[in-house]
């Protein structure tokens, strides 16, 4: 199994857009993203009952390493980054290509990866990296379990559950949910303090490294108007709310 | 000189906090309010392994430098003081001479164990009338055939009315002061060894302290946890660097949460149509404590360096854990008069960092005795 493993800033991290609006300043507090720790742990589980082995993969420009040691530390058998000075502010397919590239070098049954980061909130890359590979996709699954080379994949639609059979290999993202992440003991912690981490580049793997896009800038959200609070009995602030939502916010 | 933690204590340090912060801060205003050992969490945390932190590798500990230990300890300490305690207690003051000095069958019956959280292990200093003057340990050991017969009423004992394994300070002399002492292993169900009285304290609470009563406590020879008979006071120097940067490193925990605290209150409550972080008296506090603060864990990190170079930093740890205590009593102090009347409320967090900080002030040596020492060794020359 391959479970793709973003490192983001961590969500507590201060987040700053730089005077000239060409980059981000952020915090140098930085960790595994959230929807991707459940995908470890969701391959953790499968691991135990299949027998299979966890190979965590990250790419970035130099960074990478530690949600990496995260992924070992919760008892990933091996972990693998493709470090190259091109993925830096790299697209998603940019970043697609690399992961694809290192799946398929690596050989796999399943990709696992969250549903999306918690920094740029993308959702891109599972998607694209099951397309790169040529192999069934199905997103956000809150339920899996694989018999034999299908996987049984439970996901929530607006309507209700919905329950998908997908024949393996495939790529799968994860939703809150599916598993609950494990806290790292120390035998796993210090593993993954002493491993040795592989690096590849993109030449290395054969990945295309041009991306379509391009970064324009990034500006500062507006600052939010102030609440407006209303005071006094329920019965009248209903009605000073229903007024409101009805002739000045024109949602009603 | 390199002043950065490695990549690999770096790792570890976020680990442990990110530990610390899913399972023991949710738990911490419980633990304060009923004053209960928190079992369950016990049994969760200790599951992880992290008691054997400081121990061979051999043994499923880590083998971790005390640069290493120190990160773990202020983490710790950043969420429950009280919890922290009784997890140091197990993994360095209470097993330590048991894993020195015991032989196969105490490290199987006692160690291990203690090591794994399945038995409570504590380490006995004080009694009612000696604490930091330890050369005054009344408890005492009488040499019998084939063992040791203890008597005497040890007081103030973290872990202590729950231990299963206890490492017992007792004097074989008394008219040999500091040069009399021993420890010995009193495990619990050996006949005349009691828990007494629990105290109730002010802060830490959650860890059990009290009173330990050993009447005609008959142990065997293999139980004396040192290989001569009135060396308990050299040995006790093995680790009693390491345990007052632990006490430094506790204190700067708790210094760390106030501050946390304080500038995520400064930054929200309004006085006068601005935030308060935006005067500067308030601003002044925040620049000198946590200036004080960075002091704090230089001075601490750089001890711990020392005794993993194999050093003896002897006044330096005595210096890190007065500094840091002292700050972390003056943090504290300024945090609560950031959150004024709120400062005095149960509901925020403050007043407990308040009462916390303050059992600090003794393990390892009051600051009294600590400065005597300290200013003893600066006049004599042995400063640097």
């Amino acid at each position: 199994m391959v479970v793709l493993a973003k490192e983001v800033p961590d969500l507590e991290a201060m987040v700053k857009v730089t005077a000239d609006g060409g980059a981000l300043e952020v915090e140098k507090r930085r960790g595994l993203n959230f929807f991707d720790e459940i995908a470890v742990e969701a391959a953790l589980k499968l691991e135990q009952s299949a027998g299979a082995s966890v190979l965590a993969v990250s790419a970035g420009a130099g960074t990478g390493i530690e949600a990496l040691r995260r992924a070992l530390a919760m008892g990933s058998d091996a972990a693998l980054l493709v470090d190259d000075p091109a993925l830096e502010h790299a697209d998603s397919l940019t970043v697609a290509r690399a992961l694809a590239a290192a799946a398929r070098r690596e050989g796999f049954d399943l990709v696992l990866a969250g549903k999306q980061a918690t920094d740029d909130e993308a959702g891109l890359v599972g998607p694209m990296v099951a397309e790169l590979l040529g192999v069934p996709c199905v997103t956000n699954i809150i339920g899996l379990q694989v018999e034999g080379d299908i996987a049984r994949v439970t996901r929530e639609t607006e309507a209700g559950r919905e329950t998908l059979s997908v024949a393996l290999p495939a790529v799968l993202t994860v939703e809150k949910g599916l598993a609950e992440p494990r806290v790292p003991a120390v035998m796993g912690v210090m593993k993954a303090m002493k491993a040795q981490i592989p690096r590849v580049t993109l030449a290395e793997l054969g990945a295309e490294a041009q991306p379509p896009l391009t970064l324009a800038g990034y500006a500062t959200a507006p600052a939010r108007p102030p609440a407006k609070m209303l005071e006094g009995e329920p019965a009248t602030v209903a009605v000073e709310l229903a007024r409101l939502l009805k002739e000045e916010a024109k949602v009603l | 000189m390199d002043f950065r933690l490695s990549e690999e204590q770096e790792f570890f340090r976020q680990t442990v906090a990110d530990t610390v912060d899913r399972l023991i801060m949710p738990k911490v205003e419980e633990i304060d309010r009923t004053d209960e050992f928190p079992w369950e969490l016990w049994k969760e945390f200790t599951s992880l392994g992290y008691l054997g932190l400081r121990y061979p590798e051999e043994y499923g500990g880590m083998d971790a430098d005390p640069v290493t230990c120190m990160l773990f300890y202020e983490e710790m300490s950043r969420a429950s003081v009280g919890f922290a305690q009784s997890v140091t207690m197990n993994m360095l003051m209470g097993t330590y001479f048991v894993y020195r000095f015991g032989n196969d069958a105490i490290k199987e019956r006692c160690f291990l164990p203690a090591i794994r959280g399945e038995k409570i292990a504590t380490m006995c200093f004080t009694e009612d009338q000696s604490g930091s003057d330890i050369g005054a340990t009344r408890t005492q050991a009488k040499k019998v055939d084939g063992g040791w017969v203890i008597n005497g009423t040890k007081n103030w004992i973290t872990n202590g009315p729950l231990a299963d394994c206890a490492t017992v300070l007792a004097t074989s002399d008394p008219s040999l002061g500091a040069k009399g002492l021993n420890f010995f292993l009193v495990e619990k169900g050996t006949p005349g060894f009691s828990p007494g009285q629990v105290l109730h304290k002010l802060g830490c609470r959650g860890t059990v302290t009290g009173e330990l009563v050993f009447e005609d406590v008959f142990v065997p020879d293999e139980n004396l946890l040192g290989e001569e008979v009135g060396k308990g006071t050299n040995y006790l120097t093995e680790i009693l660097n390491e345990v007052r940067c632990m006490t430094a490193a506790m204190a700067i925990g708790i210094a760390r949460t106030a501050v946390a605290d304080g500038l995520d209150y400064a930054r929200k409550r309004m006085a006068f149509g601005k935030a308060i972080g935006e005067y500067q008296l308030i601003r002044e506090k925040f620049a000198r404590i946590v200036t004080e603060l960075e002091a704090s864990r230089l001075l601490m990190l750089s001890a711990a360096w020392k005794i993993g170079e194999g050093m003896n930093p002897r006044n330096e740890a005595m210096m890190a854990k007065y500094h840091a205590v002292e700050m972390c009593l003056e943090c504290v102090d300024e945090v609560t008069r950031v959150y004024g009347a709120n400062g005095f409320a149960e509901e925020y967090g403050p007043q407990r960092y308040f009462r916390d900080a303050r059992f600090l002030l003794y393990g390892g040596g009051t600051h009294e005795v600590l400065k005597n020492a300290l200013g003893k060794a600066v006049m004599s020359g042995h400063w640097r």
